[in-house]
């Protein structure tokens, strides 16, 4: 079965995935950080319970302590858990659908963290999901919730809607043009906050961005799914168009076919090397000037990481055989 | 600048975040920031190290010499002086047990904001009770669309039933 970050999504050129996640507690439980392993695997069956007798056979249960290291950092690696989820894999379970697009992390900092995650700009589709799923499970959990805090959660900030949409977006152009802290900063201005995805905040591997709401309380979950939606839409626009100008010029056009020439011809290549070069070629690609659909090029953001390519090949690969099993897949993709 | 979280090494990593209008920097070496997890590309929402959540409870910390600290939580027994320094709260009803203590912290994060989004089937409070304010509401919406259309012997009806539950709030 493909993956969720194997289907084209909207506006793929720029936004590579929408992610929406709930953060849910379950009443008469203490939260997290005063529970016992044995409690927080209560939760676990309670949840695992729910889902087999409403949505029976949609979900696996995986207790993260009888999961390979390699396969807990592809799990990192792909989004569907936070680095802090795997560090400690006692009491934790992992609950998700074979696609992975719809998942719960259980007792990572909250008792349930309901997640759902689409490829491109999806915004109310994603947020259906995960609220489809929040409402089956609230027929049956009585979760922590105070009429005027919202959702209660074991950190106060996260009280309210205990929701965080975001949009995971590719901006080499702006990032080249120096608009970063700019954007930063206006979106903070809008309750949205405007992060690397990794590497230093205004200057990321590969140009990968996560734009997402901060505020969770005195606005709607439709409010600040709408929100989001409409500055994500925005700095996609203002991405292409810097697009378009760069393709004019001499300099970044060397860059470019340098670029595309990496990734069709390495033999070796390092995931940040691969993810440097594909962020320049998305460019050449929105400019119609290299044809490789965008929907592959994204796929190979999650697929080429280091511990996935282990999972994928079934053991850990030393260093130089991952990176040439990397080039492989990529020149497969360039062919 | 050295790595806040060890002390040791030099600081490469740095990150800056601005939680609902609230900037704020934390300087990692490389190790350090592998470690908790910021080396990592699809880092999640999850922001939980204690001492930056110190930074949202400045008052609290500062008054915490003199914090009484024999002050728990009825259900699961944490301390105010606990949550401050965790910035976790133990469990749901430490939201109702330290309400007034928290406010300005909550203000200070949230704005004056109260929630506004979905609420499940679970409509139950710990700082007041709404179903009741639910109720008196309601009827006061509906004594007063029977007001104006004059329907004056449900308004008289509706102002009894409000009448009742007012003076049993009491």
């Amino acid at each position: 079965m493909s993956k969720w970050y194997q289907l084209q999504g909207a506006e793929n050129d720029v936004a590579i995935s929408t992610k929406v996640a709930m953060a849910r507690n379950v009443k008469g439980y203490n939260f997290t950080v005063k529970l016992t392993a044995d409690e927080k695997y209560e939760i676990a069956d309670k949840i695992d319970e729910i889902l087999d007798k409403k949505l029976n056979g949609k979900f696996a249960t995986t207790p993260m302590n009888e999961v390979g290291r390699d396969l807990q950092i592809s799990l990192a690696e792909r989004g569907l858990v936070s680095p802090e989820f795997i560090s400690y894999a006692e009491g934790r379970t992992m609950i998700m659908t074979e696609d992975e697009s719809l998942s719960i992390m259980v007792c990572e900092e909250d008792h349930l963290k309901i997640q759902a995650f689409l490829p491109g700009l999806e915004l109310e589709k994603t947020f259906e999901l995960a609220d489809t799923l929040d409402n089956v499970l609230d027929e049956d959990l009585e979760f922590s919730f105070d009429k005027k805090l919202g959702y209660l959660t074991q950190c106060p900030t996260n009280i309210g809607t205990a929701m965080r949409a975001s949009v995971t977006l590719q901006l080499p152009a702006l990032s080249m043009r120096g608009q970063i802290p700019r954007l930063s900063g206006t979106v903070s201005k809008l309750g949205l906050v405007l992060t690397g995805a990794y590497g230093e905040a205004d200057n990321p591997v590969g140009s990968l961005f996560q734009l997402s709401n901060q505020v969770t309380l005195g606005i709607s979950e439709q409010a600040a799914i709408e929100n989001l939606k409409s500055i994500s839409l925005s700095i996609i626009e203002q991405e292409r168009e810097l697009r378009k100008e760069l393709m004019n010029n001499l300099k970044f056009q060397d860059i470019l076919w340098r670029s595309y020439g990496t990734l069709k011809n390495a033999r070796v290549i390092s995931f940040g090397e691969f993810m440097e070069a594909m962020a320049v070629v998305k460019i050449g690609v929105a400019a119609g000037e290299i044809n490789i659909p965008n929907d592959k090029l994204n796929e190979l953001i999650f697929t080429m990481q280091p511990a996935t390519l282990n999972v994928e090949h079934g053991k850990s690969l030393d260093r130089q055989l991952r990176d040439s099993k990397r080039a492989e897949a990529i020149r497969e993709v360039f062919a | 600048m050295l790595c806040q979280n060890c002390g040791s090494s030099e600081a490469t990593t740095h990150i800056k975040r601005i939680v609902n209008g609230e900037a704020t920097e934390i300087h990692l070496c490389y190790n350090c920031a592998e470690h908790l997890g910021y080396a990592n590309m699809f880092s999640g929402f999850g922001f939980n190290i204690s001492n930056m959540l110190l930074n949202f409870f400045p008052e609290f910390t500062r008054a915490l010499p003199t914090a009484d600290n024999s002050e728990r939580c009825p259900t699961c027994g944490t301390s105010f002086e606990e949550v401050v320094r965790s910035g976790m709260m133990g469990c749901a009803d430490c939201y109702a047990a330290f309400y007034d203590k928290l406010r300005p912290s909550l203000s200070r994060i949230h704005g004056r904001a109260t929630h506004v989004g979905k609420s499940g089937k679970n409509q139950i409070t710990s700082t007041e009770s709404p179903r009741l304010e639910d109720t008196l509401s309601k009827l006061k919406e509906e004594l007063k669309s029977a007001v104006d259309t004059q329907n004056f012997e449900l308004a008289a009806k509706l102002r009894d039933e409000i009448n009742a539950i007012e003076g049993g709030a009491e």
